[in-house]
């Protein structure tokens, strides 16, 4: 019974994101004519020939016609055509995936090691000089926007040292699955992996300093200390398993992130990702594909909630009850 | 009416006739567009031929076809594989035949024109280019979806006879007069090949790779990611001298500039900042060199929208701008102010005693004598009915000049008394304004195409939704007279008094005209030319010097 009304949840949830998709992009100001279309072009249509070129996309038909082709088409499988890239909304969006997977699963990876290890080595300091010097490093970093800590990235280790590239994804002269094309791609991956890992490392860390820090003030850890427990299985058994929980959820929660992409990092890098995909569908006013993106995003938050949901009580064996 | 406008426009007419001496092109004003200058400090000699060139782009060219493409920094990919028949480009007036051997007006109303083609020239498939590529190229743009060009088959002018007469031979008869046909629509009209697009019902959503009879084969893309080009070794004209082409696309003009400075990329196809102009004008690595591109800045006057349908309260609105600080602090110099309304100030059509002064004191006392008066003293003007005047100018979150020119246009207008609430809003937003007519004000830029195209000026005051919003008898009257001209020298004649129609009741003023720099690295290749309205990055640049010394600009260098 429980299950069942955590799936009518699910489905509810899933439909009222359908609706806010569709009605998303079309609440904007503008249609995708503007994009088409020149404004001395535009300047000489009349009206009819403006609602022919809508047409060519579907657009010319009443609202609801258009939503309910868009609910049948995410069940059936078929988005329409992009009107940016004139390619069906899947081809475009499976294009891109990859690349955001991999930066985003790199940036994923790298923020739960690095926030959870050194939030949980905060917690263990806390109140000392170190903690204090290293939260306000942490904070600094986390508030700087990311577009500039992406441009500081660049500026210093592809302008000035000439470390790595600036931009791009692939090497583009290189044979696809070679040894210099993977290459190519690792070190293009650097700067923009690690201008997203320090942006989002502070918010795991918060996390985990303060779950731990929690955990480490409880009663159990004071009579594991008193039964004369080492410090070290204090610290690893009974308090850091019991503090993992917001940690958990708080990565689980990024995970349902990985295919949302990461707008600014992939527009300033150039990043053939799934963000750049978001803002060149909104400058297109691009319907279809944005519909298609929203779905994608919205998709892997629900599953990121429904694994989080199964996945809680292999980590806290009161939820199995 | 008529009789009326008659009076009006004789001055004009006779103004223009005294204005053009016999040494005069027939047609052109004898504006010409600034010559290249070449910026940095030192001239290196670097290779005139490469292997392979990276360039870096900025505006989405999509499946590289004349449905995708259509802006005027995204329009020379479109043709490093197409050509037109005469070239370079209707900006300049003296376009040479390039697929045409022969545009010939064959009828004294200028209606019907006669083109012969080039002999020998090959699509890039292999098949011969026939005087069927033509007619079906003006077909399928006068009957297809609209595109940037299609009004030169469907509007301006409309053909309403496509003809072959042989198979090197077309013949082609409009609606009105098209005496600049030569000039404007051959200079302007990619050719597309029959085979490939007949029975292509939606072109938008083509993705095939186009084949043209350009220079270059577009070999492998990514649409708005990379273009790959490989030379034709069999272009009529001369294979090119680069022979590969990796066209990027990096939209962060900060990310570009890098990639540049550390060699990634061998050319950025977009001007340089004013402030980097100056930093890297001795660089060692890079050469700069200012080309015209014809685009310019404008302050954008919702006519549709009360009360800025009162010619004279537009009018007082501009008389308030002053453009030449602009062009000081903005621009730091680099380009020219703007003067009057439309249309660009070297184009060879623009009539050169346009000006619109700075005047603040008549713009006081329009305002004055339109009952905008400050009744609460507070230092701005109420509306006459003594409503709160609040005016918005609308520009584009991602052009900081433009924001700069904003606030600059806030505290110009203060001046004279009236409150404006500048506001920024995404690109998207921007573009949607045209359709939407959702603003008082606005600040954008203007293409080429747009600014120093001649029939361009008539279409924006010709459609149908600008019928129903352009409710000025005078002005529709000036446009109806100039589509009847059937020489050069009448159209330039009527065109001369609509543009001082426009300087004196405007619907925009022109802020700037920025000078386009350009930076490449010489090491990787040191042969580039302008072109005016395209600037450095077009196909000219890779072409043997022979193929294209007819087409191409000067460089002036400062040691000249």
């Amino acid at each position: 019974m429980v299950w069942l009304r955590t799936a009518a949840a699910y489905v509810a949830v899933l439909l009222l994101a359908l609706t806010i998709n569709f009605a998303l992009p079309r609440l904007a100001p503008g249609d995708p004519l503007s994009f088409l279309l020149p404004e001395d072009v535009l300047a000489e249509m009349t009206p009819e020939q403006e609602q022919a070129v809508l047409a060519e996309f579907g657009l010319d038909r009443p609202i609801m016609v258009q939503f309910a082709d868009y609910a049948v088409g995410v069940f059936t499988g078929d988005l329409g055509v992009s009107i940016r890239f004139g390619a069906p909304v899947w081809d475009v969006i499976l294009d891109r995936m990859p690349w955001t997977l991999l930066l985003m699963g790199w940036t994923l990876a790298l923020t739960a090691v690095l926030g959870t290890a050194l939030g949980v080595a905060a917690a263990r300091r806390q109140g000392q000089m170190g903690d204090i010097g290293t939260t306000l490093i942490v904070l600094a970093v986390g508030s700087a926007p990311v577009f500039w800590v992406a441009m500081l990235l660049i500026t210093l280790f592809a302008a000035n040292l000439g470390w790595l590239p600036s931009y791009g994804a692939v090497p583009l002269m290189a044979q696809p699955g070679s040894a210099d094309y993977i290459l190519g791609i690792a070190e293009r991956m650097i700067l923009p992996v690690a201008a997203l890992t320090l942006a989002q490392t502070s918010g795991v860390w918060l996390t985990a300093r303060a779950s731990m820090a929690v955990a480490l003030s409880r009663d159990y850890v004071t009579f594991a200390r008193a039964k004369g427990v080492r410090e070290r299985d204090v610290f690893w058994r009974h308090a850091l398993r019991n503090a993992i929980l917001p940690i958990y959820t708080n990565i689980t929660i990024g995970l349902g992130g990985l295919l949302g992409g990461a707008l600014v990092v992939e527009t300033v890098f150039s990043w053939p990702g799934i963000g750049q995909l978001v803002v060149q569908g909104v400058e297109a006013r691009d319907y279809n594909l944005l519909q298609g993106v929203f779905l994608v995003a919205t998709l892997s938050v629900v599953l990121a909630n429904m694994l989080a949901d199964l996945t809680y009580p292999l980590l806290d064996p009161r939820m199995r009850r | 009416m008529r009789y009326r406008s008659f009076l009006l426009a004789l001055p004009i007419v006779l103004a223009a006739s005294q204005a053009t001496p016999q040494s005069l092109v027939p047609g052109e004003s004898g504006n010409e567009v600034e010559p290249a200058r070449f910026l940095s400090e030192i001239n290196n000699d670097g290779p005139k031929e490469a292997e392979r060139l990276t360039l870096g782009m900025w505006v989405a060219a999509g499946n590289v076809t004349t449905y995708t493409v259509g802006n005027s920094w995204n329009d020379w990919i479109l043709w490093l594989m197409f050509d037109k028949l005469r070239e370079p480009s209707p900006y300049v007036g003296n376009a040479e035949d390039w697929l045409a051997t022969r545009v010939e007006q064959v009828s004294d109303d200028a209606r019907v024109w006669e083109i012969e083609l080039r002999e020998g020239v090959e699509w890039h498939d292999g098949t011969p280019f026939t005087a069927e590529d033509v007619a079906f190229t003006f077909e399928y743009y006068r009957e297809g979806p609209s595109n940037r060009w299609t009004h030169h088959a469907s509007s301006v002018p409309r053909m309403v006879g496509i003809e072959v007469v042989d198979e090197m031979t077309v013949r082609l008869t409009s609606e009105n007069p098209m005496p600049n046909f030569d000039r404007i629509t051959a200079a302007d009209l990619p050719i597309i090949q029959k085979a490939q697009w007949e029975g292509v019902e939606n072109p938008r959503e083509f993705t095939d790779i186009g084949i043209g009879t350009g220079p270059y084969r577009l070999v492998e893309y990514e649409a708005d990611r990379f273009y790959r080009f490989e030379a034709n070794e069999d272009y009529w004209r001369g294979a090119p001298v680069v022979k590969n082409l990796d066209i990027v696309m990096i939209r962060d003009p900060q990310t570009m500039f890098t990639a540049l400075k550390t060699g990634e990329i061998d050319g950025a196809a977009r001007p340089v900042p004013p402030e980097l102009v100056v930093e890297w004008q001795d660089d060692p690595d890079l050469e700069l060199v200012s080309a015209p591109t014809l685009w310019a800045t404008l302050l954008d006057i919702n006519f549709a929208r009360e009360p800025f349908n009162d010619r004279e309260l537009r009018r007082a609105i501009t008389l308030a701008v002053d453009t030449a600080p602009m062009l000081d602090r903005i621009l730091l110099g680099q380009g020219k102010p703007g003067t009057h309304s439309w249309p660009h100030v070297d184009s060879f059509w623009t009539d050169p005693t346009l000006n619109a002064p700075y005047d603040p004191d008549t713009a006081r006392a329009i305002l004055d004598a339109k009952g905008y008066i400050d009744t609460d003293g507070d230092g701005f003007r109420e509306n006459p009915d003594g409503s709160a005047l609040v005016w918005d100018l609308k520009t584009a979150s991602n052009q900081p000049l433009f924001l700069r020119a904003a606030e600059m246009v806030e505290a110009q207008l203060a001046e004279v008394g009236l409150r404006i609430s500048v506001e920024s809003l995404d690109p998207g937003s921007i573009s949607a304004l045209w359709r939407s007519r959702e603003f008082d004000l606005r600040i954008v830029h203007s293409t080429p195409h747009g600014m120093a195209d001649q029939d361009m000026l008539i279409i924006n005051y010709r459609g149908e939704a600008n019928r129903e919003i352009t409710v000025d008898e005078e002005r529709r009257a000036i446009v109806d007279r100039w589509l009847a001209q059937e020489t050069p020298e009448g159209r330039l004649a009527v065109h001369y008094e609509l543009q001082q129609y426009n300087t004196q009741w405007p619907n925009r003023i022109l802020l700037w005209f920025p000078e386009s720099t350009f930076a490449y690295r010489w090491e990787a290749y040191d042969n580039y030319v302008p072109s005016a309205g395209y600037g450095l990055f077009h196909k000219y640049s890779f072409l043997p010097n022979a193929a294209r010394d007819d087409v191409a600009d000067p460089i002036i260098f400062a040691q000249e």
